[in-house]
Order: structure tokens, then sequence, then C-alpha cells
């Protein structure tokens, strides 16, 4: 019987997916799109027995984790193992991982057709799929250091996979690039709790860190290190710069790697090491809860004014994300990983429902479309369930897992902090439903591509269709009863919550006030940019500085640029100069140099004169007699 | 022992290889590449054998051979000077990276035409001296050895090489040879002055090692001698701040002399000074082992800084290279377990992929006839699989996990952290900037709209093809499987006396 032991199969398959279209993906029929698919269809549906295995056990204390792996490389005490084990963090992670993998790859198939490297395509998704598996399964940092890098390098070749744009070449190299200062971090955090605990094993670390083998300012550095990682992976603020760009690689990446799983995965591992933030002074936490919280702020004023339908909904994934982190700063497990299910479904639909109109009108700028409901009426459906539910609306899912946050936060933070989220779910709603506006409502804008907007082939709208029913429902999983039902003893919230049970609460004012908010946020959308949208221009012009501020993303990139440009390119020039100059032209040649010069002076004491040389010989003599008398005497 | 002389061979075969190349007419260039390459295909082929047969439970030297050469005269005692050859745990790897490197070499060296089989005897020539200071197990003939694989550099670069012109100066080829040449003799200087004092001071009258190992020397004059070495190869391995003829050697040299140089040479620095210096003189290593880290992390840093400066391909690796043999030295400081296995996977890691670059940047100047990064552009849409395999290179070498460096490097970072934690912090940075000058590297040169001034070219080669692959085979192989390299390594590494 198949069960938690055997997980390490549902990251097996699609790696060997990975490795049969490497070598002979070319000549397989139809590229082996279908082994691609089958791949992850097949891990998709060796979750279920792996979860309930994973629900027997959990009744008889002790018998999790469940755990499998090999020694990878074994010396000197030194122990590398390649361990795999199910809790139900991770459970939660695989089923949104594999479900919406397989949801993308299918919508692929009519995205990419056509393609010249429509193959290569595949191959990338099944790597991906394969590593971001492992990441959630992993029971060691050492094999989810692994993982991470390599879901960060399907990342940058999918990004870049229409590398002959300049434009896709820059971006994946700015997010490969920002991502691994991140992981610098990261791995320097990992080493130094092996350094301390003498184990790669997450449950050892934390059993050791319990027992006080770190000193607390140790423990606080090593954390702090490992959300770095988190921070550039899920596109917190100061790494977030890279996100928006990446929507340079084909829309289903976007949904897949950008939206649903590779950029959570920053949230999965503050996550997973939580019982070690707690351990940590609580700088730790808070400094989670800031980043997070400035995050979910200036992204949510970004997206108001950007104009490409892929970034704002970037934007919108950005300010997830730092929900989701705020969350986790108030150490609430459940809180942020109901969210993350919730977002993977609505935000995949967002995704796919904006490559559908990409893929009718081959325009993404909002500027330029507009009407399109009328052309593509179940896309515009689609896209608008994700919208609401984005935007927090009940009875949808955002709504349910954004209000575990609202709540959470107001329990367990300041009015401040309190404040601003609710303020963050009035400009989602806001840009949420602008977004839909200016795309699906009014008078086209480009009437060429209008005309040949089209609704999307069956093999697309039906993954899109099943994520909307997800979107619509996935957070009824809150409600204890509906975990119950499902078969998760006590529900979801209990189930997921790795320390202390917290059973989900739902309290009227709380929620009142963030209905309201999202309503207003909605509703306001409307009165800014129905029709002309001439509110919106107006209140554009007259504050020019906060709009150029969001315009120009806060010039952070600028000043990113500026910082690449004019002191580290300036530096590695003159680390270069230096080298060539004062290294090599005058420290090396220079003694060659003084080497030639020398013999030529010295040279002209060879005078060939036999008295020259009679007179030194007597002047040798007579220094070494005064030389030897010295000595002597 | 049979064995022993299959050990001889990979010496022999070159050896025999030059001559049979000598008699030869120079007129039949295509028999010249025929039986170069089979050449190659046979120490590629031994040097398989022994790392699959060497027995890394039982450990130690293996394959032992002694051929008495001088014994019983003037000064030399019993077992003078023998041609003692044996590989142990940490040789074993180096001589299949050098039996790699040689073969592929040999096929990316077909499309030399002027004078091929001088080339390919001087090839030949260099290569048996590589092989020899890996296996030999006496001072004298590693010595010997050691010289025979640096001289014939001069020539190979000096007639095959091509020179660089940055338009305000110029670096021919005849300053790269004439620099690398002098400064490895410089080196070498260093380490004989090294050779003569200890054999002095252990008064065995032998050179043999093993004997030699088995004395204890002074604190005094470990202390004072262990420097000879430790300078001596460290020219060789690239030790900031006598690494300028590494770049510069390494841009000047015909690619298969770069692969070789880079890939291989290099590491008989690293190797001498695990061999003779830290085997002989554990606390010598030990007191100058700070030095060591210091200068091994400078260089580390530095050539990564350097290389994103650079505009010329060739130059990008060749400083990288400094970079990379950084983190080499920077293992061997250590002196724990962890950082020295680290530093010898390192060893063959940058081996095969310093070799994949310089076989690439060497395909691609062909078609080419320059480097200049900034002007190519694109060139994924002309020549894919160039870039794949560049890409391959460039990876491994920022450390992506299941190619090789990622698994030396994790090492070396660990053990850095058990002694180092900062000196370990500041490799990991060190990689982080690698990932820079690569990518940008990638971006610039090989992504983006193609170049129009570049339509014209073609995939690479069919034989540029195979090498590459055969190289790449090797990268995947210890990225993904590291247990064979490190059982055989790691029981040698802690049989080193002050280690552990």
């Amino acid at each position: 019987m198949m069960g938690m032991n055997d997980a390490w199969l549902l990251a097996a398959l699609p790696a060997g997916a990975f490795a049969i279209l490497l070598i002979f993906g070319p000549y397989l029929p139809r590229r082996g799109d279908w082994l691609s698919i089958a791949a992850i269809g097949a891990s998709f549906v060796l979750f279920f027995p792996v979860l309930a295995d994973l629900l027997d056990k959990i009744a008889t204390p002790g018998a999790l984790p469940g755990l499998s792996g090999w020694n990878w490389i074994e010396y000197a005490g030194f122990k590398l193992r390649l361990g795999f084990a199910v809790d139900q963090l991770t459970i939660v992670m695989l089923v949104v991982v594999s479900f919406v993998a397989l949801m993308v790859q299918v919508y692929s198939v009519g995205y990419m057709k056509g393609d010249p490297h429509y193959g290569w395509f595949f191959t990338c998704m099944s790597l991906f799929a394969a590593a971001m598996l492992t990441l959630v399964l992993a029971d060691n940092f050492l094999l989810l250091y692994i993982a991470w890098e390599g879901v960060g390098f399907c990342s940058y070749l999918l990004i870049g996979f229409w590398n002959e744009r300049r434009s896709a070449a820059e971006a994946a190299k700015k997010a490969f690039v920002t991502t691994r200062i991140g992981d610098v971090g990261l791995l320097i955090g990992i080493i130094m709790l092996w350094r301390a605990t003498g184990t790669f094993d997450i449950r050892e670390t934390f059993e050791a860190a319990r027992a006080g083998v770190m000193s607390e300012p140790y423990l606080t550095t090593a954390v702090i290190l490992i959300f770095a990682g988190a921070v550039g992976k899920s596109a917190q603020f100061p790494l977030h710069v890279w996100l928006p760009d990446a929507m340079e690689g084909p829309t289903p990446v976007s949904a897949l790697i950008h939206a649903a799983t590779m950029v959570v995965a920053g949230v999965y591992l503050v996550a997973r090491t939580l019982p070690l933030f707690e351990l940590a002074h609580p700088a730790a936490l808070n400094l989670v809860t800031a980043l997070g919280l400035t995050t979910v702020f200036m992204s949510a004023t970004m997206g108001l004014v950007m104009n490409d339908i892929k970034r704002v909904v970037a934007y919108s994934t950005i300010n997830s994300l730092g929900l989701m982190m705020v969350a986790l700063g108030s150490g609430q497990v459940a809180a942020a990983m109901i969210y993350l299910f919730a977002h993977a479904f609505f935000k995949a639909l967002l995704f796919l429902g904006s490559g559908s109109v990409l893929h009718a009108t081959e325009k993404s700028d909002v500027r330029e479309l507009g009407g399109l409901w009328r052309k593509m009426p179940l896309t515009a459906t689609l896209f608008g369930v994700g919208v609401l539910a984005m935007a927090g609306i009940p009875p949808l899912s955002g709504f349910w897992a954004k209000d575990e946050i609202v709540l959470s936060s107001s329990q367990h933070q300041n009015a401040f902090v309190y404040g601003l989220i609710v303020l963050s779910v009035f400009i989602t709603g806001l840009y949420m439903a602008r977004l839909f506006l200016l795309t699906f409502t009014g008078e086209p804008r480009d009437r060429h591509a209008f005309e040949h907007a089209h609704e999307a082939p069956p093999i697309m709208t039906v993954p899109n269709v099943l994520l909307a029913v997800l979107a619509v429902v996935a957070g009824l999983v809150v409600f204890d009863q509906v975990g119950e039902a499902l078969g998760f003893p006590g529900g979801i919230g209990k189930f997921v919550y790795l320390a202390e049970p917290e059973a989900f609460s739902f309290h009227g004012d709380v929620a009142a006030v963030s209905i309201i908010a999202a309503l207003a946020g909605v509703l306001g959308a409307f009165y800014f940019w129905w029709g002309e949208a001439k509110p919106a221009k107006a209140a554009g012009a007259r504050f020019p500085f906060v709009y150029a501020l969001w315009k120009n993303k806060y010039y952070m990139d600028c000043l990113y640029q500026a910082l690449i440009d004019r002191v580290v390119l300036v530096f590695s020039r003159f680390i270069a100069w230096w080298d060539r100059k004062i290294i090599n032209d005058t420290g090396v040649n220079g003694s060659a140099a003084l080497a030639v010069y020398s013999s030529f002076r010295l040279k002209f004491l060879q005078t060939g004169r036999l008295p020259n040389y009679a007179f030194a010989i007597i002047l040798g003599v007579v220094v070494m007699a005064i030389v030897a008398m010295t000595v002597l005497v | 022992m049979d064995s022993g002389w299959l050990l001889f061979a990979t010496i022999a075969v070159p050896l025999t290889t030059a001559l049979i190349i000598m008699a030869i007419p120079s007129t039949y260039k295509q028999q010249v590449r025929w039986v170069a390459t089979a050449a190659g295909f046979t120490m590629f082929v031994l040097s398989v054998i022994f790392f699959v047969l060497y027995n890394y439970k039982e450990g130690g030297l293996q394959f032992d051979l002694r051929l008495p050469w001088l014994e019983n005269v003037a000064f030399l005692g019993k077992d003078g000077i023998t041609l003692h050859l044996a590989v142990d745990g940490i040789s074993v790897p180096l001589v299949l990276l050098t039996g790699i490197v040689i073969f592929c070499g040999c096929l990316i060296s077909w499309n030399i035409k002027y004078r091929n089989k001088d080339f390919f005897i001087l090839l030949m020539l260099l290569v048996s001296g590589v092989f020899g200071v890996f296996q030999a197990a006496d001072l004298f003939f590693l010595f010997f050895f050691y010289e025979l694989a640096v001289l014939p550099m001069y020539l190979l670069i000096g007639v095959w090489g091509s020179s660089t012109d940055f338009g305000t100066y110029v670096r021919t080829n005849g300053y790269g040879a004439m620099k690398l040449t002098l400064y490895l003799v410089a080196g070498s200087a260093l380490v004989f002055i090294g050779i003569l004092a200890t054999f002095v001071e252990a008064g065995r009258g032998t050179f043999d090692l093993p004997v030699l190992g088995q004395v204890t020397y002074s604190e005094t004059f470990q202390k004072t001698f262990y420097p000879f070495f430790m300078l001596g190869f460290g020219v060789l391995a690239g030790l900031w701040p006598f690494h300028t003829w590494s770049p510069d050697g390494h841009v000047a040299a015909p690619t298969a002399v770069s692969m070789l140089h880079a890939g291989v040479l290099m590491k008989l620095g690293a190797y001498g000074i695990i061999r003779v210096g830290m085997s002989l003189f554990p606390e010598g290593a030990e007191f100058w082992a700070p030095a060591l880290l210091v200068l091994g992390t400078t260089g580390a840093l530095y050539g990564a800084i350097s290389a994103m400066a650079q505009r010329d391909l060739k130059y990008v690796v060749g400083y990288s290279s400094v970079s990379h043999m950084g983190y080499v030295l920077m293992g061997l400081a250590t002196l724990n377990p962890i950082g020295v296995n680290g530093a010898v996977l390192q060893m063959f890691a940058h081996g095969v992929m310093t070799a994949l670059f310089f076989a690439m940047v060497g395909a691609i100047y062909d078609q080419a006839r320059v480097r200049e990064i900034w002007t190519f552009g694109g060139l994924s849409q002309r020549m894919p699989r160039f870039v794949a395999f560049f890409a391959i290179a460039g990876l491994s070498s920022l450390g992506l996990p299941g190619l090789a460096g990622f698994i030396a490097e994790f090492n070396i970072f660990a053990g850095l952290f058990k002694t180092y934690p900062v000196f370990g912090a500041l490799g990991i940075l060190t990689a982080a900037i690698t990932a820079v000058y690569i990518l940008r590297l990638l971006a610039a040169a090989f992504f983006g709209p193609l170049n129009e001034k570049w339509a014209h070219l073609k995939e690479m080669r069919l034989l540029e093809q195979v090498a590459g692959a055969i190289l790449i085979v090797f990268i995947v192989f210890m990225g993904v499987w590291p247990a064979p390299f490190v059982d055989r390594i790691a029981q040698s590494v802690l049989a080193l006396p002050g280690i552990g």
C-alpha cells in the first residue's frame, strides 16, 4: 500500500519525465507533452494515498513524521542525507503544487501550441515540478536548499524562455541574481545551524534549539539569515523587484511559478522554521512582520498605477505574499497556510485568465484593451471570479483566507499594523476591480486587437473553470465542520497548525470592517475607472508626485541599477585596473625591468682588464681578513 | 605487482606516443591526429580503471611500483632515488581528471593545422609529466615530473598561442608564455630548496615520500620550510598575489593547452601543497594556515570581482580560475577533514568545469575570431548546443546543486564554518558574485536579439560537441552522485597527519 514513506515518488515521477524529455524529447510524438502531464497527473493522484496515510498516522502519537531517504555522502561524521518526510505543512503544499501544476500544464498545451521550443517548455515544467515537490518534501535543510536552488534555476530558464527578446534575457538574469542574494543568507544560516547542532535534519535542529545549544543572538542571526532567503524567493521588500519583471516569461509560467508555487516557497520556509523563530529574539519575527507589511503596502500602491495586465496581477501576488508574511510574523501558521492554499487557486486563475486575453489579442497593456466582455464572456466571468476572490469579497475563498490574516493582525499586532492591513484590503479591491474594468468593460481602445479576439479553446478554459470552482469554494475549509467533513479531525486549522491547535473563529466586527474595506475598494474602482476613467486621470494629475513615485516603483529599480553601475561595476573595474596596472605592470613587469636594468649596469664591472680584477681580488682578501679578525679576536 | 605497471603505463603511453609521432612525417597530419587521439583515449580508459579499481575501503597507497634508480652511492642510502609510483584516494580523482581532460584536449585539437605534429609531441610530454606528479611517491621524481609538465608549456603557448589586443595595449602570446614560465620556474626553485632541505634534515638518505613522512621534523624546521612548499607550489595554484601569470597565460594558450593548464596543471600546485607540505610538515601547515586562508580568500574574492570587469570571454574564465583555486586554498587552510575533502573535490570539479569553459571559448573563437563579450548577442539562436554547454559550465561554477561545483563548495564552506565562520561567509559571498558575472556574460553574449554580424555562425564542430559532452557527463555525475569521489578522497584526507 502506498503511504507516506513513498511520498518521494511524487517528486521522482516528474524528475523521471524530465530526464526522458531532456534526452529523447525531440523524438517523441508531440514532443512529449503527454509524458510531462502524465507524470504530474500521477503525482497528483498519488497525493491522496499519502494524505490518507497521514490522517491515519496522525491519530497514533509518535507515528509522525513518515521518513524515507538515502545517505548522499557520509564521512568523518559529516552526513548529507537526501531525506523525505510528510507532515501537515507538506500536505498543504503538495496538493497545491501538484494540482496547479497539472492544470497549468494542461492549459499550456493550448497556450504554447506552435512555439518552436514547445518540447523544451514541458521539459522545464517537469524539472520544476520535481524540484518544487522535493522542496516541500525535504526533511533536512540541505535537500531543501538543493531544491530551492533548483526551482530558482527553473524559474531562470522559464522567465528567459523567449530569450531572443532582450527584456526576457535581462528579466531572467535579474530574477536569478536577486534571489541569489537572498540565498547567500539562506546558505549561511543553514550552515550556522549545522555548525551549532551538528545536523541538517530540520526536526533534530528544532530539538537541539529547544535544548538550548545555541545562544539567543546566534540563533537570531541564523534565523534572520534564513529569512533573507525567503525574502528573495517570496519577493518581499527590498528584494521584490524581480517578480514584476519575471512576467516576461510565458503566462503559464507566471501562473505556476510566480504565483501559486515557487514564490510561496519563502512563506513555506518561514512556516517550516517558525519554531526556530519563536525561540529566537522577538526581533526576528518583528522583522518578518515589518518587511511583510512594507511589501503589502508598497505592492498595493504600485498595483494601482501599472498598465500591464500581468504586472498588475504580479503586484497583487507580491501583496498576497506580504500578507502571508505578516500572518507568520504574528505566529499564525494556519492563517498563512490557508491563505497560501486559497491564493494558489485564484491567483493561478487570474494569470491563466490574463494568458487567455494575451493569447486572443496579443496585447497585455490595458490601455490597448477594453470591452473584451463581449468577445470572451467565459474568460471574463472566470477572471471576474478571480478578481473578487483576490479583493476579498465574500463568500469567495479570498475573503475567508484574508479574514484569517486580518483577524490575526487585529489580535496579535498593534493598531498600526491592523490599520495598514485594512487599508491594503481597500487598495486591493481598488486595483483588482480597476484591472477588470479596464480589460473587459468599456469601449475597445484597440479596434484591431478587439476584432481578432476570440474565446480560448477548451483545453485552456477547462483548467480555468476547475480553478474558478476552487477559487469559490476553497476558502470554506476555514470552517471546522468542512474540515471534519473532508476527513480532517478537528478541522483544517487544527490540522495545519503544528505547535498549539487554534480553532477557527469568526469575529463579526473584524469581518465587517474588512468586507466594508473591500467593497469600498471595488465600488471606488467603479467610480474612478468606469467608462472614460476621468476621476482617475484627475486624481493622477492632482498628485503628480505620488503618481510618479508609484509609477516608478518607488525608484527602487533606479536605485539598484545605479548601485550596480556606479558602485559594483566601478569597484570591479578598479580591481581589474589594479590587477593590471599595479600588480602586473608595476610589480611583475617592474621586477623584470629591474633585473634587466641591474644586469645592464652590473655588466660594466666585467671590464676584461687584468689590473681591475687584481684590485678586486686584493680588496676582497683585505675585507675577508678584517672580518675574520673581528670574529676571531 | 602487475597493477603497478598499469600505473607506469599512464606515463609510458604519452612518452611512447610522443616518440611514435616523432617518427611520422609532418605532412601526415591526419595520422598524427589519430595516433594522438588514440593515446588520449587509452589514457582516459586507464585513468577510469584506476578510479574504479582503487579500493577505498582499504585506503592508503595502492598500485605500488618501485624501480630503483640510484641507491647506496655518495649521500644516497637505501632506496635513495626510486621511481616509486603509487596512488591514494587524493591522487586517484586527479589522475581521472587528467585522463578526461587530455582525451578531450586531443579531440579539440583536431583543428590545429600549423605544425600539429610538434604540437602533439609537446602535449604528450606535458601530460606524462602531469601523470607523473600525481603518481610519484618519491620527492625527486615528483619534482622531475613537475618540471616536465611545466616546461613544454612555454613552447606550446609561444608557438601556437594567440595575442589579445586591448586597443590601448596588447598582451602577446610571447609575453604570456614568458611570464608563465618564469613564474612557475621561480616557484619550483622554492620547491627545490624545500626538497633538498627536507632530504638533509631527515637524514635517511632517501627521497622516498612514505619514508620521509615517518620522520618527525622539529617545529622550527617545519615552520621555516613549509612556506617554501606553500609558496612554491602555491604559485602554480594561482595563489594571490602571484596569480597574474594565470589569466594572461591561459588566454594566450591554444585551447587544448588552456584546458590542460587551468584544468589540470593548476591542481598540481594544490596537490603539491597537500602531498609534500601538509603530509610532511603538519605543524608548519598549522602555523601558516591563517596566512594561506587569507591569501586564498583574497584570491577567491579578488578573482571574482576582477572577472566581473573583464570584456574578453577568455579573461573572464581566466580570472574565474583564480577565484575557484582560491576556494581550494581556503579549503586546505581549514585543516579539518570537511574543508580539505572539499578542496580536493573542488580540484576535480573546477578541472572539468574549466576545461569545458575553455573548450567552448575555443569553439566560438574558431569561428568568430573575437572573444569580446559585448560584441556578441543572441548566439543561442545560431548555436544552441554551444550555449547550453557553456551555460552548464557557468552554472557549475556558480554552485548550482546537481552539478559538480556545488558539492565541492558546500564541503569547503562547511569546513570553513567549523574553524573560521567569517571566511566561510566570504566564500559564500564569492559564489554570489560568481553568479553575477556568469549570468551577465550569458545574457550579454548569448541571449537577446541576434546580432546580425554573427548570422553566419554555425553550431560547433562535432568533435567539440563530443569533448564537451564527456566533460558534462562528469560534471553531472559528480554533482548527482558524489559518493564515489568522497569515499576515495575522505579516507586519504583523514589519513593525513594533523587533519581530524
